[in-house]
């Protein structure tokens, strides 16, 4: 049976009878919350004021700096100004503290560390500053060095590195690789492999192209460590070359007697050589053995191309032409004070008192431009050289100077063998191969995930492998850039695989192994 | 046609009920088509540029968060100067309260895109981080609590009573109880004295309220159903007052436990939004003055 609900009576509420309130209820303050937050914000405004009070306000700082500057943690003023800017001036104090003039942080450098192209030291109103790319305060193991694609891609408008990233300079202008050298790699490797009895053609690459102990790039081919096994013979001498007379004019040779009658600075090699390595036939004469680097040759070709362009200047010091990248400008100046230096040194002997102090004044100046070529911090504006060919001689007539060509070929036949010869002048072998140079390749980094040829399968070596025919000039020559292209690299980096930031690839700022090349161009106002 | 069905056709004026649903069917559309622009600004953001707080898309989004934190807050100040707010217009309360929760959530997703959905370094960013998410949670677990707690109180128990008389009325049942008891039988001063006296000595909060709001009131009769058996007619009906007189504290005590907790969630909202304005203040004259 339900029972029944007591009803409230007057005044009372529920089934017990409880009294309603007589008075209007104020409900509890919140004051009480409001006094617990103030008292909280108070703490904390307390410990930032005390703390910016000491000093060096950490509570207000974005985060603990980065490992590589922790040392300036307790010292905001090494890099924040008053008005709490952070100028590349801040930054220069540590990191150009050893040669500002080297200018290597800034955007000029930049500009030129890749192209070598004058017309780019120009500023940029998108220049920004070093702390726009360098974020800080990231905490102790952030990687400031490690910029973010986004950085680059302000100025650079290319997309991402799978998408947008342009195609190699050599794949896209179709130049071809410079071909100074008459090389086949085909022929070679074969060659290799069966002299060395190798079964793996990368042995074959190796027994070459030798690893710099870095990884990144291969030492440059000696014809001393890696030719002359094969190409220098007894067998191998000049044709019969016409010996200089009244009759032949500029269009003969000196024999060795004549030049060392001559004499003249640098020619002391004359009294070491063999005279039983030239056979006179007539008025002709034949040099053999021949060596690399054969002096008596070099001393000719020089005299030729001496009657051909009286106006080369100082390229006439160097052994081979002076067409070089401008990053390597520095082994023409070497080369040039290495001819020299040989020249006073042959002017010893001279007895007179003035000229001794005359060679000693310039053995001095060569060795103090020779050692400004190896300091990195020092400047060599002052050791610049005027490096080019000048034009060809007018006081020849048309039938000499075709005289004294076809002499030059005939002297530099063996030599044309493998070298190219324009100008009356061996075209220089690039020692640096390297073609990529706008970024940092490692092979070391590469090889023990892919063989030679995955990548450098331009040439068909693996095809000819094991034929005793080449391969024909089109597939095989030293024109063609034995390199993979862009998408070659998308093969592996990419967001899935490995890593294909910008910086994977690229520096900003030049390496230090660049810096003395540099020297040469910062610094100068661009020309217009 | 004739003016007669058309006049009967014409739409008659909402229902504050209606109005209020209406109001509240727009923000929780406003909210949602605005995280939904969020979210596709932050794809876009994440597929064309950087994401991180110094870029432009980052300092937007914290702009955006940091006036969206101010508007939640201005909500607590307007509760403060009703006559203000009536006086100039400054739109009703229930137009400020969905502005505080919906604009309160966007203020957290804002803020985490402004980080990048990545833990800041610093402090003052660090506790910004923190606490700016402690408040959010805080607020929508209030919210839970003033959806749930009112239903719940409203159809399991007796009687409803104001929080702050909570103390008079166990006080009140307190004097009911020991009259009755005086003038009883020995068994029942007994289950007095051992069962319901040190139970009427004050408000007692029980967490098993929050899971069941009867709080286990069948259970605890027994007793007195028990003794009930062995009484004459007239010391079952004091008996059974005494039964009500218990019944009832329960349900205060049920009242005292939730309403506390209606209330106490304030106190883990309300003074580290304080603390979250505070830093954002600091934040901003860091970021402004470095």
């Amino acid at each position: 049976m339900a029972r029944r609900k007591k009803r409230a009576g007057k005044g009372t509420f529920s089934n017990v009878e409880l009294p309603v309130a007589k008075s209007y209820l104020t409900p509890s303050s919140r004051n009480r919350l409001l006094l617990a937050g103030g008292a909280v914000v108070t703490v904390l405004l307390a410990w930032v004021a005390v703390d910016s009070w000491i000093g060096n306000p950490q509570s207000l700082s974005n985060g603990p700096l980065s490992s590589n500057h922790a040392n300036l943690e307790d010292n905001c003023a090494a890099c924040h100004t008053e008005d709490n800017e952070v100028s590349n001036a801040a930054c220069s104090t540590c990191h150009e503290k050893h040669g500002d003039e080297l200018g290597v942080f800034t955007f000029a450098s930049h500009y030129l560390y890749r192209s070598n192209d004058f017309q780019r030291v120009v500023p940029s109103p998108d220049e920004e500053p070093c702390h726009a790319c360098h974020i800080e305060h990231q905490g102790r193991d952030a990687a400031i060095t490690q910029v973010p694609d986004s950085r680059c891609l302000s100025c650079h408008q290319f997309g991402s590195f799978n998408d947008d990233h342009p195609q190699f300079e050599f794949a896209t202008s179709n130049l071809p690789d410079d071909d100074a050298l008459a090389f086949t790699h085909t022929r070679h490797v074969n060659e290799v492999m069966e002299r060395g009895g190798l079964e793996d053609v990368e042995q074959a690459c190796l027994s070459c192209h030798h690893p710099r102990p870095e990884g990144k790039s291969f030492q440059p081919i000696a014809f001393d460590r890696h030719c002359d096994v094969c190409h220098l013979t007894t067998s191998m001498r000049t044709p019969p070359l016409p010996v200089r007379s009244a009759a032949t004019g500029p269009a003969g040779v000196e024999t060795l007697e004549a030049i060392q009658q001559r004499g003249g600075p640098a020619t002391q090699w004359a009294y070491f050589l063999n005279p039983n390595e030239f056979r006179r036939l007539g008025d002709r004469v034949v040099k053999g053995p021949l060596y690399h680097r054969d002096p008596w040759v070099l001393e000719n070709l020089r005299g030729l191309r001496r009657a051909l362009y009286p106006e080369a200047g100082l390229a006439d010091l160097l052994t081979t032409s002076p067409d070089v990248p401008l990053n390597e400008l520095a082994t023409l100046y070497r080369e040039a004070i290495a001819t020299l230096k040989g020249q006073v040194r042959g002017l010893r002997a001279r007895p007179e008192p003035e000229v001794q102090e005359e060679l000693a004044r310039l053995g001095a100046l060569l060795e103090e431009l020779e050692r400004r070529l190896d300091d990195p911090y020092a400047p060599l504006d002052e050791a610049r050289f005027l490096l080019a060919l000048g034009p060809a001689s007018s006081s020849l007539s048309e039938t000499e100077v075709e005289q004294i060509e076809a002499l030059v070929t005939a002297l530099t036949e063996p030599c044309q063998q493998c070298h190219r010869v324009d100008n009356a002048t061996i075209a220089r072998v690039r020692q640096d191969q390297r073609t990529l140079r706008r970024a940092e390749f490692n092979h070391r980094a590469h090889i023990v995930q892919r063989r030679c040829l995955d990548c450098h399968g331009e040439i068909p070596v693996s095809e000819f492998l094991g034929k005793s025919e080449p391969a024909q000039a089109s597939l095989d020559r030293a024109a063609i850039h034995n390199l993979p292209r862009i998408e070659s690299c998308q093969e592996c980096h990419n967001p899935k695989l490995a890593s294909n930031r910008c910086v994977t690839c690229h520096l900003f700022h030049p390496d230090q192994s660049r810096r003395s090349q540099l020297l040469l161009y910062i610094g100068d106002e661009p020309e217009g | 046609m004739s003016s007669q069905p058309r006049a009967r056709l014409r739409k008659r004026p909402p229902s504050v009920r209606s109005a209020a649903r209406l109001t509240a069917r727009r923000w929780s559309w406003g909210f949602v088509m605005a995280t939904s622009l969020c979210l596709a600004t932050y794809g876009a953001n994440w597929l064309f540029a950087e994401v991180s707080p110094g870029s432009v898309w980052g300092l937007a989004y914290g702009t955006a968060a940091a006036l969206l934190m101010v508007a939640a807050a201005l909500y607590g100040m307007r509760r403060r100067a009703l006559s203000l707010a009536s006086k100039y217009r400054l739109g009703s309360a229930r137009n400020w309260l969905y502005l505080h929760l919906y604009g309160g959530a966007l203020f957290l997703l804002l803020m985490l895109m402004h980080s990048a959905f990545r833990i800041p370094s610093g402090a003052v960013n660090w506790w910004l981080w923190l606490l700016s998410g402690w408040t959010v949670a805080s607020g929508l677990f209030g919210l839970a609590l003033q959806q749930w707690i009112p239903r719940t109180l409203g159809s399991g128990l007796g009687l409803e009573v104001v929080y702050e008389r909570v103390g008079e009325l166990v006080g009140e049942l307190r004097d009911k109880a020991e009259a009755l008891a005086a003038t009883s039988v020995e068994p029942v001063q007994a289950l007095y004295a051992r069962r319901v006296a040190p139970e009427l000595a004050a408000p007692k909060r029980r967490w098993i309220y929050f899971l069941d709001i009867t709080g286990g009131k069948q259970g605890q009769l027994k007793e007195f159903d028990y003794l009930r058996r062995f009484l004459s007619s007239e010391e079952k009906e004091k008996l059974g007052e005494l039964a009500r007189l218990y019944k009832a504290k329960l349900d205060l005590d049920a009242h005292y436990t939730l309403q506390t907790a209606l209330r106490g969630w304030l106190w883990a909202h309300v003074p580290t939004s304080m603390v979250v304005l505070i830093l954002l203040i600091l934040h901003l004259g860091a970021v402004f003055y470095f």
